[in-house]
């Protein structure tokens, strides 16, 4: 501490103290050349002895200057005066540097942010990483994860050993009325156990109990959103009774903004799942979603094996046979396919990064070569070369620090796109610039500058002062030097082409599925969603169904219009039905599961289903006494390959003696019903008038229009209000943006790869332009020499031009194998990624070389230029 | 002219600091002093650099084991004087029972007392 004290004062006394090292010093240069005069030397000769003995006097004053403690930070700051000072000094160079390095450092801390908030962040509920979700295995029925039944959560809450409690929660519809306009809004059904499982606690009020969930009391735990937007946010909304699927709730707690739950984070009322009795025991229901909570001390492979071994037990009762469950950490589920291409991007990103770096190297060394005499006069001068190197990455230490700087405003806008690509369980999440992104993105100029700066700093230091001054200061670096900036363009087209071929790759995938054939037409088709909860009575949903399609169809620019239980690509929980052909068994049926649909007339000719066989309904099969169904073609080969299905009868959902027989009349072209990215399976289409036995209700309706569909969405409203005033009108879409939100993530990821890989390509060629240019402005003596023994200027640009294009082609090679494996890694990663190489191979090696070409073409042509006379006298 | 030594030592790491704190025992002198001190009774076998040697006298100063003042010299100069203080004092007896203990080791070690190998 003492010491502490004594330096701080001397740095206080800095000036005085330089003084008296001077005379100090010098006092003991008299001395040794008095001595040595004594000793017999000349007096001048004493004088060079003494002088000699001493060595340099400015380099034994900086190395007791360096016992005064303080040097290192005095250092520090002159170097960051000298970076800045070349950073003023060479605007051009300077601005291509941070621009290349904002590129880098914006483009990683903006992916940096999104993978930061989406896959790391710890999600809003007590000890996440303990939260698993639960699911039936069916894989050997060929359906990969299915919901759970009641009835087996029963079981398992009572027998397992691994969890300290699991909770399910249920699909739900809630539109609520009273209050104001009719709204729907998405709602859930939860067991009690729900909140405990999740460690939650509401903002307001409190949550509901095992006696109220048992005792089937009607009340309603509302989200933030919920509360602000339709309560307006008043405090006394616990409390106050509301109207839901026309039934009073209670309001009996508000839960804080950040929570939400899976499916979807826009979830609005959670009210008690209250198991009917018969749901207790029916193996067959299956809707539920089951989230658990490990025991401490149990880990995942632990309760995957225990909950695997208690399912097949507790499943023996189940009708499709015992099988096992699937046991998944939470964060996996909510982040689904996002965390592949966060993965994906933040790789590019890291590229992008490295290629920037890779690039500043290069120029650096340029520079370096450059500046080789001020180098040199600076170690004749004393300076030790740990001082030269420390010297040059500060100033680098500077210049990553702007382009940071200049990177962070790059990222902002950027994330604000990004927030796109949060997946839908997650909800709408808003990307910050808090400090962890800031630590990131400043560890990342650190790493840059460590990349960029490191070769050339130990490069710039190396030579000898001796051969530098001799030099005169032409600035060769010599052999080796060309060597390393080869090698670094190299390295830098390969990388360039990895990711040209990766976003071209991604590219073609998202084109094939953008046209993907989706069984239907999606232009001018409009659809919305009627909840029919006030239409209990069969008959009475019938008619109303019926009432409002004429009430749509009378609308001028409305073509057709259909109602169906499930509008297609929307859905995000298939659920499947058992059925059974007629002269099976009933020990063939397991397995045998297709999707449901009940649909009015003319939906399939609306939605621009295309019938492969028989025909679509008409108006006497709605008053047929004989049940019919229109199947896809899934079903159809499936059931009855090489043959025709016309005809044939099944039993679906209900299978007992009172169950209906159906009579297939048509077959029709698979349509995507659900998502995009999903296989397709096999469908049963089914008139409304015929669904009696079924609970799935026809509130989805679909409208395909002769004009633009959203002109005449109010005209829609008034007239399904001119039939029924108080019917809620919900979710109104059009096809074509469900198709944008499903391909969201894979556009957003294609395009921030081609992007990505565009400004690689960029940096790239401006690499190769760098490094040819200093390469003529070094070699104008040889050329001229060259020109003066009798080479063309042709030669000249052909020896230019052939170096730059040798370069490319050993960067594209090299570039071209890792690429392949780069894309055997992503056709891991992503549902139908099964690229066809050959044009993205193609078209990235043409353009690659056309750059390249160009990039070379611009120096070469200047080193053809050059005048002989000019060029010898250049020195 | 002077007499170079045929073989002259190099100074061990740390050494140089032992030996201008056992040269500052005899009382208050100036660098050059000290440089010379340490050749005449070393009998010009240890050479002291000054690119050394006031580093190693600010380093010590700045420790706190000697301390500086400037005085006029025999021929009447101005000078910057060291001395030690009681601290260094204290670093010197400890400084130089390590350096005994090291050297001890050494001799034994070099010198063994039966030549027999075990």
């Amino acid at each position: 501490m003492n010491a502490f004290f004594r330096k701080l004062r001397w740095l206080t006394e800095r000036s005085a103290r330089e003084a008296e090292l001077r005379e100090e010093l010098q006092f003991h240069l008299e001395e040794e050349a008095d001595e040595r005069h004594a000793d017999g030397l000349a007096e001048d000769e004493a004088r060079w002895a003494a002088r000699r003995e001493l060595g340099s006097v400015t380099l034994v004053a900086e190395n007791t200057r360096a016992a005064w403690g303080w040097t290192s930070l005095e250092q520090l700051a002159r170097d960051v005066g000298s970076g800045l000072r070349q950073v003023r000094r060479n605007p051009g160079f300077s601005a291509i540097a941070i621009a290349t390095l904002a590129l880098g450092i914006g483009g990683i801390t903006a992916m940096f942010s999104a993978f930061d908030t989406i896959l790391i962040r710890p999600l809003p509920y007590a000890n996440p990483d303990r939260l698993v979700m639960i699911w039936d295995d069916l894989n050997h029925k060929g359906i990969v994860k299915s919901f759970p039944a009641p009835a087996e959560w029963l079981e398992w809450r009572r027998h397992n050993t691994v969890f300290s409690d699991t909770a399910v929660t249920q699909p739900a519809t809630a539109t609520l009325s009273g209050d104001s306009e009719p709204e729907q809004v998405p709602a859930r059904k939860a067991t009690a156990s729900f909140w405990n499982v999740l460690g939650v606690n509401p903002l307001m009020g409190r949550v509901f109990t095992e006696e109220e969930d048992e005792a089937g009391v009607r009340v309603a735990v509302i989200s933030h959103g919920l509360w602000q937007r339709r309560y307006g946010g008043s405090p006394d909304v616990v409390g106050r009774t509301i109207t839901v699927n026309d039934n009073p709730y209670e309001v009996i707690g508000v839960m804080p903004r950040e929570f939400y739950f899976m499916p979807a984070r826009d979830v609005a009322i959670w009210m008690p799942a209250s198991f009917p009795a018969w749901m207790r025991r029916n193996f067959s229901w299956h809707d539920s979603e089951v989230v658990a909570r490990l025991t401490p001390g149990v880990s995942l492979e632990g309760a995957k094996e225990s909950m695997a071994a208690l399912s097949l037990q507790v499943t023996a009762k189940d009708f499709r046979g015992p099988h096992s469950v699937i046991v998944t950490p939470l964060r996996e589920e909510l982040t689904g396919k996002t965390q592949t291409a966060l993965v994906v991007l933040l790789c590019a990103a890291a590229t992008l990064l490295l290629i920037a770096c890779v690039n500043l190297a290069n120029l650096l060394m340029s520079r370096g070569a450059v500046r080789g005499r001020e180098v040199a006069v600076r170690a004749a001068l004393g300076a030790g070369r740990g001082r030269l190197v420390a010297q040059f990455l500060t100033e680098n230490i500077v210049l990553a620090g702007l382009g940071a700087v200049a990177g962070l405003a790059l990222a902002v806008p950027a994330m604000r796109f990004l927030e796109m690509l949060v997946p839908e369980t997650m909800g709408n999440v808003r990307l910050a610039l808090d400090w962890r992104v800031l630590g990131f993105s400043a560890g990342a100029a650190i790493a840059a500058t460590l990349t960029f700066g490191l070769a050339p700093a130990l490069r710039g230091s190396r030579l000898a002062p001796q051969d530098r001054l001799r030099d005169g200061g032409r600035g060769t670096a010599g052999r080796s030097s060309h060597w390393i900036q080869h090698a670094l363009i190299v390295i830098e087209t390969a990388l360039a082409v990895v990711l040209l071929t990766s976003g071209g790759l991604l590219l073609q995938t998202f084109q094939d599925r953008r046209n993907m054939d989706l069984g239907l037409r999606s232009e001018k088709l409009l659809t919305f969603e009627t909840p029919l909860f006030r239409y209990r009575d069969f008959h009475g949903r019938v008619a109303f169904v019926n009432a409002e399609l004429e009430a749509i169809l009378a609308i001028p620019g409305v073509v057709k219009a259909g109602a169906t239980s499930q509008i297609p690509l929307k859905v995000n929980d298939p659920q499947a039905t058992f059925y059974l052909l007629a002269g099976q068994s009933k020990d063939s049926m397991p397995g045998q599961v297709a999707l449901m649909r009940v649909v009015s007339r003319d939906y399939l000719p609306t939605i621009g289903a295309r019938l492969r066989e028989g025909r679509f309904f008409d108006i006497s099969d709605q008053r047929s006494e004989s049940p019919l169904a229109i199947v896809n073609e899934s079903f159809a080969n499936r059931n009855f390959p090489g043959r025709s299905a016309i005809g044939a009868r099944f039993k679906y959902g209900q299978l007992n003696e009172k169950g209906y027989w159906y009579t297939i009349v048509g077959v029709v072209k698979e349509i995507r019903e659900v998502g995009m990215e999903e296989e397709l399976r096999p469908a049963v289409y089914r008139l409304l008038e015929h669904a009696e036995q079924v609970g799935s209700e026809p509130n989805g309706i679909v409208v395909r229009t002769s004009v633009e569909p959203e002109s005449i969405v109010a005209a829609i409203r008034q007239a399904i209000w001119s039939v029924d005033k108080n019917q809620p009108v919900a979710r109104v879409q059009t096809v074509e943006e469900i198709m944008a939100r499903q391909l969201a993530t894979s556009s957003q990821s294609s395009g921030l790869m081609s992007a990505f890989a565009l400004l690689a390509l960029f940096l790239a060629s401006l690499g190769l332009y760098g490094v040819l240019s200093y390469a003529v402005t070094q070699r104008t003596n040889e050329i001229g020499v060259r020109m003066a023994l009798g080479a063309t200027s042709t030669d000249i640009l052909l020896s230019f031009g052939r170096r730059g294009m040798a370069l490319a082609l050993v960067g594209l090679a090299i570039g071209l194998v890792l690429a392949a494996v780069a894309a055997r890694l992503m056709t891991t990663l992503f549902y139908g990624f099964h690229p066809d190489y050959l044009p993205a191979v193609t078209v990235v090696s043409l353009v690659l070389m056309a750059v390249a070409a160009l990039a070379s073409l611009v120096p070469a042509r200047r080193a053809s230029r050059i005048d002989p006379m000019l060029a010898l006298q250049h020195e | 002219m002077r007499r170079e030594p045929s073989s002259r030592v190099g100074l061990l790491q740390g050494t140089l600091e032992l030996l201008i704190l056992r040269t500052l025992m005899a009382g208050r002198t100036h660098g050059h002093a000290i440089a010379k001190h340490i050749q005449r009774t070393s009998e010009h076998l240890l050479q002291v650099e000054t690119g050394s040697l006031y580093p190693a006298l600010h380093r010590l100063e700045a420790k706190g084991w000697i301390a500086a003042s400037w005085e006029l010299s025999e021929k009447g100069k101005r000078a910057r004087f060291y001395r030690l203080t009681p601290l260094g004092r204290k670093q010197l007896a400890a400084e130089r029972s390590k350096w005994e203990a090291f050297s001890r080791a050494m001799a034994l070690v070099l010198t063994p007392a039966d030549q027999e190998v075990p």
